[in-house]
């Protein structure tokens, strides 16, 4: 084996990622000091992408919208935890269960926009058919914002409940079975175990979902592109902007400060979630 | 009362499962109906009057095959680099000892918190100058090779016993050969799981086709479909009827491999 070896398996893994990761992660932050366009040559600008970005009101909507869509996390935590634990208590039927729950997980998010889009139609959807059984009346679950978030909201839980319910799972197979059947021959219920015992000892996994959760929620574009491609700018997400401004407007400049934007945050979360790992040692 | 606990975790479970799969069924409803049932109110859950046409029709009036053999070719070339390079990469990390080895895994690792949508400004130019604009190469290449899968080969990689690889070098057999005959077969699991979720990730993946692709007969399943909400404003019964045929191999492949994706869950989480 000479020296080289180990480097020559490697080569592959690296051109890809180099070529296609780092560089255009370090391209963003340039091109957002340009005014660049596809169809001419660019010139250097400075912080006037930025001092636009920060004056223009579609800018700080969407920045806002994306971080409400964040509320979801801590309600998909609470109902993938609940059927993490009810789902684990079975004798039978666990698999039947998992697999029905994957479904919307393995679903892509442009056909779950679709049915969902049907479901929640003003007129002709079945979510208001329900309603009205009850006498409810319609509700505009496209057409008016802040609704809007919320009928998205509720397909971003439809479709990542049994996602992180399989992770809730994996977490609860690392607790060894002695703590638990420790707790239980002291007399504890097992309301007092799962909130006492299990929880505290869950909370890497709670750590790393409200992460995992939180940064798929900033990021949310086709959701919005299918379901609600009519409604204004201000009521969509931070990335809806970045692809109006880079690829229907062609201002790459403008969409590289966007994206910019959209980075810091994302790795401000990772070093929360790095801090949080160090942390618990 | 332990007995009145369990009924009641049941019928949870029972419900959610309803919930999971209720949205399935009024969307394979909705592909068997008729346009006087479409818009019927009060809906109709059974189509009462099952009608196939949906199913021709969006054949015939969409290049919706070549979609199909779009979504096909680009989940078959990435799963194939993907599974290729994270299993070299992940086998040099993991069995050997070389300058530098830290750093290469540190780098790799930190690719994963750059997020798709940050660099596609960026990956654009680069697609576009290299040729690749509105062409299935340029919608596999920049995500063929991801740092997760890398991760996960390597642990597969690590798991086997020291004993193995001596027995290789014992009967003198290249690192090419320890590679690909006597290490990559005990890496079978693994390399299922990674297949599954690039398929799933592959197949089901908009944002970046959807940059590139410009020209209709370049389209995969997925920006087409959203190309046909476009266009047949209000055609519901044939995206319904292309949705369906556009989920089923995703839930072939899944039913099949279910073992294999949950396992990649768990080490994904556990890391």
């Amino acid at each position: 084996m000479s020296r080289r070896t180990p480097y020559f398996f490697l080569l592959p893994a690296i051109v890809f990622l180099a070529w296609f990761m780092v560089v255009p992660a370090l391209q963003i932050f340039y091109y957002s000091f340009l005014n660049y366009s596809v169809f001419s040559a660019s010139t250097f600008v400075g912080m006037e992408n930025y001092r636009r970005l920060f004056a223009d009101v579609n800018f700080w909507w969407t920045l806002l919208n994306s971080f409400l869509f964040i509320l979801v996390t801590p309600v998909l935590m609470f109902l993938s935890l609940v059927l993490a634990l009810c789902v684990r208590n079975l004798q039978r039927g666990t698999k039947l269960f998992r697999t029905f729950y994957f479904l919307p997980v393995i679903t892509p998010i442009v056909i779950a926009g679709i049915i969902w889009r049907w479901i929640f139609a003003e007129d002709t959807g079945i979510a208001n058919y329900f309603l009205s059984l009850l006498s409810i009346p319609n509700v505009h679950w496209l057409t008016e914002y802040p609704t809007t978030i919320i009928s998205i909201m509720l397909v971003t839980i439809w479709r990542g409940a049994g996602y992180y319910m399989m992770i809730f799972l994996a977490g609860l197979a690392l607790i060894p079975k002695e703590v638990e059947e420790a707790s239980l021959i002291d007399g504890a219920t097992i309301f007092q175990q799962t909130f006492h015992i299990l929880i505290p000892l869950l909370k890497p996994t709670l750590i790393f979902i409200f992460v995992i959760s939180s940064t798929a929620a900033i990021k949310i574009f086709t959701e919005i592109y299918i379901m609600i491609p009519g409604a204004p700018m201000a009521n969509k997400a931070l990335v809806s902007f970045l692809y109006q401004q880079a690829f229907e407007r062609f201002d790459l400049g403008y969409g590289s400060a966007v994206g910019v934007v959209l980075f810091l945050i994302t790795l401000s979360f990772s070093y929360v979630n790095i801090k949080l790992i160090e942390q618990r040692g | 009362m332990k007995l009145a606990g369990k009924t009641l975790i049941v019928l949870l479970l029972t419900l959610g499962a309803f919930i999971a799969v209720a949205p399935f069924l009024w969307l394979l409803s909705t592909s068997f109906k008729g346009t006087e049932e479409l818009f019927a109110f009060p809906p109709s859950l059974i189509p009462k009057h099952g009608v196939t046409q949906n199913y021709s029709g969006v054949w015939n009036a969409v290049p919706f095959g070549i979609y199909f053999i779009n979504s096909i070719i680009v989940a078959a070339t990435s799963i194939f680099l993907n599974v290729l390079i994270s299993s070299l990469a992940g086998f040099s990390l993991a069995r050997f000892r070389f300058r530098g080895r830290n750093f290469f895994f540190f780098l790799i690792i930190s690719t994963m918190m750059i997020p798709k949508e940050v660099i596609i400004i960026p990956l654009y130019t680069t697609v576009l100058r290299m040729g690749m604009a509105d062409s299935l190469l340029g919608v596999i290449l920049p995500f063929a090779v991801e740092g997760f899968g890398i991760y996960m080969m390597r642990l597969a990689f690590l798991s086997i016993p020291k004993e193995i690889e001596e027995a290789g070098i014992m009967d003198g057999v290249s690192s090419l050969q320890l590679w690909w005959r006597v290490m990559l077969p005990m890496t079978k699991p693994s390399m299922a799981a990674l297949t599954i979720f690039t398929f799933i990730g592959t197949w089901g993946d908009f944002l970046w086709p959807l940059v590139v692709l410009k020209s209709p007969e370049h389209y995969t399943l997925q920006v087409g479909l959203s190309s046909m909400i476009g266009t047949f404003v209000d055609n519901y019964r044939y995206v319904a009827a292309g949705s369906v045929l556009a989920i089923v191999p995703v839930i072939i492949v899944f039913l099949f491999m279910q073992k294999y994706f949950e396992r990649g869950i768990f080490a994904g989480a556990s890391k």
